[in-house]
């Protein structure tokens, strides 16, 4: 017992470097990352995508990347959330459902387009059952290019948010 | 001037009975309804100021030698008496004014409506008897009118003229045994007043006391929807109109409570201890069996009729703990344990028939006592759905509620009464606590169902949906009970001296354990209080957070309203809710061995293929089963009985000679061996 408090006493706190600070929010979003203060509960909507940004998001809030340390975490309901985290082109069958869903979250609320598809329809431009990119339907704060992104861009984005 | 005091009341509750039936025979179906109503509130109110007279202490006492052959009426009002007249008569006030509104179809008729009042009387009349001849009248005209209001809601209908064939029979057999039971205690005593069988009931011998006890808690148990006697109930209440069922469930079952303490404890002066144990154990296994059944049931007033069963399984508890601690030695503690069971018996004529009446109103607005159809009337009948909610407060023992003062006066005494010596005592007490304790846990979940699923969320049918808020009278009516109940809630404490001289006067110990007892109570009262401290802290801490909140966010938030969160993919439909049925499920799981639930899963395959499912059908039925076990082959053994004795019946005139002359010939020598 004595031994093992000696060793912790010896060793010391051990843990990687804090990387640096996130680069700062943009102007129009500063107010609403101040009014989050560090905590931002986020909401994933699928507004049509193949899956692939969904894959790199888990990855991001998985042990490797863990966005949770920064404060970011994933609730099951845009009333518990204050980000929301949209992919893919917006089907027409999603198109109302991600507007209740951002009338839905509480203010202040933060929209994130993640991947190509949500910010200009990538591939699926055009096609018959796609609505828009997520900037049509609702106000987008933030993007993430890529298709996918990779999860630690996902991650930048978030501490964007959260400020740490 | 005091004996004038209950005994004008009493006769004017009498005349006012019979100028309510004389004008419900005479006048035409649209004076009828409400000048039946305001006589028969009258008449409640003089039972009402009959029985608080008798609690503020004032005696009453008559003889009519001519009014009934050979025996005579007999009438004697004490404070016991009191407690039972003045609960009857404040249930009569709010179900005949609520039944001006409720009124229809077969219930606004001549017969129905001239039976009210007279029910109503014979209610009052019980609890009066001073004779067993007069109490066996007044239990007799008790029961007539009730199996006949049961049927008056709508005599074509199969299903109520069972539960009234039901309730006519079983509510007969009852009356048997009390008639046997009380006979053979004047035969043994010599005497059938009730001051002459007190003074008598030592002298007779043990076993034939305790015979007659048995016969008596099986008949006056019956009444009192003592488990397994208590078939009639779950049947009965849901198909009499719902004023019926009020009057019923909170007036006329507490009559069979006062038997049991008027012969139990008073006249047969306790007895002996495995009465009581017999009482209470009976009563705990009502109060578990009754809240379980509850739990599971979809009929909002079988659901309300099994509640009764419950509660009336914990007044009896009270009562058998108070002969229990009696005959140990302990009057202080079977004071208390019986103040519990009058008190009980007070708030749950309270909630009850504040649930009932609502209940009633659902049914006339919707048509449907199904919980599983109601549902959104919270929006359409907000006073309704206010006042189930009150009563359901109430019926769940939670504080701040009408049944919690009582429940909690019970469980203390309970508990204190762990220092009573006796084995069986020991093991016997616990688990009455853990029964009632069980009991309203259950309870909450019961009521937390009834509230959620029928008034709650959305409507699940067109006849809910259409739902409106039910007349000014029948509001009335609700509203004098909920006020009644919310009194009761508050201030318990001010029930104490009242059910102080009831106590003494049921219990008739020496008088130095009477004052004892009185300090005990007040102790044991003056604790109850609580509740009205509990309410008030609540309120005040939810103001005081309120207050803090508005102080801490600094400014007023600015309010937006969004649609209601549908997961995004409107409409939200009333499929998508909680029924009844589901959100008992895992109760009915739980108590899967207890209640045997029948349930039966139909899958119809698609034309084209076996693998594809065109439709599923599901149903579930949770029998009694008490019913079914017990009940079923009985009936079954007297069906193959009477089949048999056919065959004694072949049409011979001689061979019915021969039986006439055989008889004869057997009494004579049976007689003969008498002498």
């Amino acid at each position: 017992m004595l031994s093992l408090l000696r060793k912790i006493a010896a060793t010391g706190r051990v843990a990687e470097p804090a990387p640096p600070p996130p680069e700062p929010a943009p102007p129009d979003l500063a107010g609403r990352v101040k009014a989050l203060r560090g905590s931002a509960q986020v909401r994933c909507v699928d507004a049509g995508s193949c899956n692939g940004c969904e894959i790199e998001i888990g990855q991001a809030f998985g042990p490797v990347y863990d966005a949770e340390r920064y404060g970011a975490r994933i609730v099951a309901s845009p009333r518990h959330a204050d980000v929301l985290l949209v992919t893919g082109p917006v089907t027409r069958n999603m198109a109302e459902p991600l507007r209740r869903t951002y009338a839905a979250t509480a203010e202040p609320r933060v929209v994130i387009a993640v991947g190509d598809c949500a910010i200009d329809c990538g591939e699926f431009a055009g096609g018959y059952g796609v609505e828009g990119a997520v900037g049509d339907v609702v106000p987008v704060d933030l993007s993430v290019p890529g298709c996918p992104p990779a999860p630690d861009q996902i991650v930048a984005a978030l501490r964007r948010v959260t400020g740490r | 001037m005091s004996v004038n005091l209950v005994g004008t009341a009493l006769a004017t509750s009498a005349g006012l009975s019979g100028m309510a039936a004389a004008a419900a025979l005479c006048s035409p179906v649209r004076v009828r309804v409400p000048m039946v109503g305001v006589l028969s509130a009258l008449l409640g109110a003089a039972g009402l100021v009959a029985g608080g007279a008798a609690l503020a202490g004032h005696g009453f006492s008559v003889r009519m030698p001519d009014l009934l052959p050979l025996a005579g009426i007999s009438l004697q009002v004490d404070a016991l008496s009191g407690v039972f007249l003045a609960v009857t008569g404040a249930v009569i006030i709010a179900a005949s004014v609520y039944g001006i509104g409720y009124a229809a179809g077969p219930a606004r008729g001549r017969l129905a409506q001239a039976l009210w009042p007279l029910f109503a009387f014979s209610l009052l009349l019980v609890p009066a008897a001073a004779s067993v001849s007069t109490l066996l009248v007044a239990w007799e005209l008790m029961a007539i009118g009730s199996v006949l209001l049961v049927v008056s809601g709508d005599p074509a209908d199969g299903r109520v003229r069972e539960a009234g064939v039901w309730y006519a029979v079983m509510t007969h057999l009852g009356l048997v045994t009390i008639l046997i039971g009380l006979v053979w205690l004047s035969a043994a005593a010599h005497t059938e007043t009730f001051a002459g069988l007190r003074l008598a009931a030592a002298g007779v011998s043990p076993a034939v006391r305790g015979g007659v006890f048995v016969l008596l808690l099986l008949g006056f148990g019956s009444k009192a929807g003592m488990a397994p006697l208590h078939a009639w109930l779950p049947r009965a209440h849901p198909e009499a109109p719902s004023p019926v069922s009020a009057l019923m469930s909170a007036a006329m079952v507490n009559l069979g409570v006062y038997g049991l303490i008027r012969f139990g404890l008073d006249l047969l002066g306790g007895g002996s201890r495995w009465w009581w144990l017999a009482t209470l154990v009976l009563g705990a296994l009502s109060a578990v069996y009754g809240i379980v059944q509850a739990a599971v049931a979809n009929d909002l007033k079988r659901l309300l009729a099994y509640s009764t069963v419950e509660n009336l399984g914990l007044i009896l508890v009270g009562v058998g703990a108070a002969g229990v601690f009696e005959d140990s030695g302990h009057p202080l503690l079977a004071a208390a344990a019986l103040t519990a069971a009058l008190l009980h018996t007070a708030t749950h004529a309270g909630f009850k028939t504040l649930l009932f009446l609502t209940a009633g109103s659902v049914l006339h607005a919707t048509g449907t006592r199904d919980l599983d159809e109601l549902g959104g009337l919270r929006a359409r009948m907000p006073v309704t759905t206010a006042l189930f909610a009150l009563g359901a407060l109430g019926a769940a023992a939670l504080p701040g509620g009408a049944g919690f003062p009582s429940e909690w006066l019970l469980l203390q005494s309970l508990i204190h009464g762990l220092a009573v010596p006796g084995i069986v005592v020991v093991v016997v007490l616990p688990v009455a606590v853990g029964a009632i304790a069980l009991s309203a846990g259950l309870a909450v979940a019961t009521f937390v169902k009834a509230l959620g699923t029928g008034f709650l969320a959305k409507p699940r049918s067109a006849a809910a949906e259409h739902a409106h808020e039910v007349s000014g009278t029948m509001r009335a009516g609700m509203g004098v009970v909920a006020a009644a109940c919310v009194a009761l809630a508050v201030v318990p404490g001010a029930t104490a001296p009242a059910l102080m001289r009831a106590t003494a006067a049921a219990l008739r110990g020496p008088g130095t354990s009477l004052a004892l007892g009185a300090t005990r109570q007040l102790t044991a009262l003056g604790s109850t209080l609580s509740p009205l401290l509990v309410v008030a802290l609540t309120l005040g801490a939810v103001l005081l957070l309120r207050a803090g909140l508005t102080l801490v966010s600094g400014r007023k938030r600015r309010r937006a309203p969004v649609p209601l969160w549908d997961c995004g993919a409107p409409p939200l439909t009333a499929r998508m809710e909680y029924t009844a049925t589901s959100f008992a499920e895992p109760l009915q799981r739980v108590f899967d061995d207890v209640l045997a639930p029948e349930s039966d899963i139909d899958v119809t395959p698609h034309a084209e293929s076996a693998y594809l499912v065109e439709r599923i059908a599901y149903s579930r039925a949770v029998p009694d089963r008490v019913e079914h076990r017990l009940y079923n082959p009985v009936l079954h053994t007297v069906r193959r009985a009477g089949r048999a004795a056919r065959a004694l019946a072949d049409g011979s005139v001689h061979r019915y000679l021969g039986y006439g002359f055989g008889s004869v010939v057997l009494l004579l020598i049976v007689l003969a061996a008498a002498q």
